[in-house]
């Protein structure tokens, strides 16, 4: 295997179902020990290409390659794996659905009931192992999932949609096991429709829309190419004086927050000194560069334009 | 290890190491014999008994001959079968002796009686009248003494004077001879009740294993374990180990029915040859050869439905669906259960060799006809030939099905859909 060969490389690749497009032509690389978003609303392509790369589905057009290699088993053997809709086998037991699912990548059983042990005791459900997954419960059960996603010891980690149902303690402990394989220079795709999480975490992205690849690259990258346009407010009182379209093209109101995109060439300033006129008092006033979100939108609004 | 392996392993022992394995393994045959054990019992508890009736005989020509024929008859101890306890010639009112005779028998003071119309010379028919048909299980003791007397009388009338009529008329019952392989053995319906059990093991097994492949492949789609399981399996892994897993639930099942049915069966002989060491005793000889046949196109044949069921269960995503879809296939079951009884009659008939060459019916009408008679070897061959690519030609097709299935959700394709899945690359 090439050390430095890329975990995903894709090329031009599509896949049709009938007369539906899933995936167009895509291409896209992903270097050992990124941790990659792949960003993009339901139904965009995120899973068909996904499956492609896990060799569950085949591409009709192009070339892809995981660490090098064309798709065969063992490569599938490299690859950890955490679909959007989580569920084991209800009647089986905890540690005998992850040693089952740890053999089907190759991992000796002996081996993998040890290992399985550890990581439940870590995830602190060690005492389950023994019952049912039936019996437990929905949060315990995504843990288990997980567990089942990287007991093998994936090169290559996808995750699809991680933190969906998960609540805020788990989705913690989730992310900080994330963030230490990816230390550990394993290869993370995190796959999602929300763009403000993967923003946070991710180094470089691929967004796509309708099969088609809308942009991708290094996040800080894409980012200054928009520059500082955006301003972040915070205030209490009249609002009001927000309506100066000569200097905002855009408002998003989030509650107590708002982000207001700037005309090209507009002075923030006028938004401040506005503000102040009109008595408002100013808890925050940041000048940023625009939210993923909205670059998303802004890309796709003008492919359909 | 390939992972093929594993996909077999797991699916078996988590059928195997189920109650609902242990309820189907033991208690369903426990049940039967259980139902069989308590007939028998009740059946030697009641012991044939010597029945009560009355003759009334319009003519006043037949009733003492008949009576006294019936007489002659002796239950299998030695006692007799019939104590005819009057017999009314010339009635002088029938209208009012049928109603009185009613009566009795309705109280059980009688068992039943016969009535011996005034025309039964012209063709009237004579009449047995009994409160429960099930304790005269043959009509034939009275047909013939009823024929004997009438012959005796017309003979009579006729100034012919015969002493021993009985043994001038006695013809010998007719035995049927079943030609076999190995040669002739005296048939007792013996190939009619291993052809009947047979199918209806190979029916009931084909069914029932079949639907249990159908929601394994559902259960792994509805709890969504498929969409881990693809990441690490090819589909056609999942799938033959998903079947083979289940057929080796399918043979331990089997297995253990085998050994305690004849661990049973060798006990249950003793005890019936010790109870009535006279009785020549109703005992069922299988041949090996039949049995053998049995077993090949239960196999196959579980191979062809089960792998039919699975491709259902990997279309549908719910369990109202999946009978829908599953419909067609166990009317090709329930089917060639039907139709056993056309092959039954005539085993031989160009309609029944037709019928046990499709593939479909082949599993269970093949081996009705190997169980009654043996047909040309190249009868056997030809239909085994081809099960077997009908069989491949569906596992192939229901491969490709499965896999596209597994991974669709929601509304139930149509069958046009289903088709265009056999070409997706």
């Amino acid at each position: 295997m090439e050390d430095k060969a890329d975990a995903v490389m894709a090329a031009d690749v599509s896949k049709h179902f009938d007369s539906v497009t899933a995936v167009h032509k895509l291409s896209l690389r992903i270097q050992q020990g990124a941790l990659f978003g792949l960003l993009g609303p339901n139904g965009a392509g995120k899973t068909t290409t996904l499956r492609m790369i896990m060799r569950v589905l085949a591409p009709d057009h192009g070339d892809l390659r995981i660490f090098g290699q064309a798709l065969t088993e063992s490569v599938q053997n490299l690859i950890g794996y955490l679909p959007e809709e989580r569920g084991l086998y209800p009647r089986m037991k905890v540690l005998d659905v992850l040693v089952f699912l740890a053999s089907l990548k190759g991992v000796p059983e002996a081996e993998a009931r040890e290992r399985g042990r550890a990581w439940l005791d870590r995830l602190e459900i060690g005492g389950w192992a023994a019952r049912k997954v039936n019996d437990l419960s929905k949060g315990m059960q995504q843990k288990v999932q997980f567990i089942a996603a990287v007991l093998h010891r994936p090169r290559l980690l996808i995750l699809d949609e991680p933190f969906a149902g998960l609540d805020p303690v788990n989705a913690a402990v989730i992310k900080e096991i994330m963030l230490e394989m990816h230390d550990q220079g394993i290869t993370v795709i995190l796959s999602s429709h929300r763009m403000e999480q993967v923003e946070m975490m991710c180094e470089s992205i691929c967004l796509i829309n309708a099969g088609e690849k809308v942009l991708d690259g290094e996040l800080r990258a894409i980012k200054q190419e928009y520059g500082k346009n955006t301003v972040r407010l915070e205030y209490s009182g009249d609002g009001a004086f927000l309506e100066m379209p000569e200097v905002i093209e855009k408002l998003n109101r989030h509650g107590a927050a708002v982000e207001a995109k700037l005309r090209p060439g507009a002075d923030a300033q006028k938004i401040l000194k506005a503000a102040v006129d009109r008595g408002v008092s100013i808890r925050r006033f940041e000048l940023m560069e625009p939210p993923l979100n909205d670059i998303f939108i802004e890309k796709v609004s003008k492919r359909h334009a | 290890m390939p992972k093929l392996w594993f996909v077999v392993k797991r699916e078996y022992l988590t059928r195997v190491a189920t109650k609902g394995f242990i309820i189907s393994t033991v208690a369903i045959p426990l049940f039967i014999i259980g139902l069989i054990v308590f007939q028998v019992m009740m059946a030697a508890r009641q012991p044939l008994h010597t029945l009560r009736i009355s003759i009334a005989d319009e003519t006043g020509q037949l009733g003492e001959i008949t009576a006294s024929l019936l007489a002659k008859q002796k239950l299998p101890d030695g006692r007799p079968a019939f104590l005819v306890s009057h017999v009314y010639e010339h009635p002088p009112s029938p209208e009012s002796l049928r109603p009185k005779l009613t009566t009795m028998t309705r109280r059980q003071q009688l068992d039943g009686y016969l009535w011996i119309p005034s025309g039964v010379a012209s063709g009237q028919k004579p009449e047995l009248v009994v409160a429960n048909p099930g304790a005269f299980p043959m009509l034939d003791p009275f047909t013939s003494a009823l024929r004997e007397a009438m012959i005796a009388t017309r003979l009579k009338s006729q100034g012919v004077r015969v002493e021993n009529l009985s043994t001038l008329l006695r013809a010998s019952g007719v035995r049927l001879i079943h030609l076999t392989g190995k040669g002739e053995s005296e048939d007792r319906g013996q190939a009619f009740v291993i052809a009947i059990a047979m199918a209806t093991v190979l029916y009931g097994s084909l069914l029932m294993y079949g639907l249990t492949t159908m929601r394994s492949v559902l259960e792994e789609k509805t709890t969504r374990m498929m969409e881990i399981l693809v990441s690490s399996v090819r589909p056609f892994e999942l799938l033959a180990g998903k079947i083979l897993g289940v057929a080796a639930v399918g043979l331990t099942q089997f297995l253990i029915w085998a050994i305690s049915g004849g661990l049973l069966a060798a006990y249950g002989f003793r005890m019936v040859r010790g109870a009535n060491p006279a009785g020549s005793g109703f005992h069922i000889d299988l041949p090996p050869a039949v049995l053998a046949y049995a077993v090949i196109y239960f196999i196959i044949g579980y191979f062809l439905f089960a792998a039919m069921y699975a491709a259902v269960g990997s279309v549908v995503s719910s369990e109202q669906d999946a009978q829908q879809l599953q419909m067609p296939i166990t009317l090709l079951l329930v089917g060639s259960y039907i139709l056993f009884g056309i092959v039954m009659r005539d085993p031989n008939s160009s309609v029944s060799v037709t019928l046990s060459m499709i593939p479909f019916f082949a599993p269970i009408l093949m081996v009705i006809r190997i169980a009654l008679e043996a047909p040309p070897l190249w009868q056997i061959g030809l239909s085994l030939l081809l099960l077997v690519l009908a069989t491949l030609g569906v596992i192939y097709a229901s491969a490709r099905v499965y896999r596209v299935g597994i991974l669709m959700y929601g509304k139930k394709p149509s069958l046009v859909e289903i088709f265009r899945w056999l070409r997706y690359s």
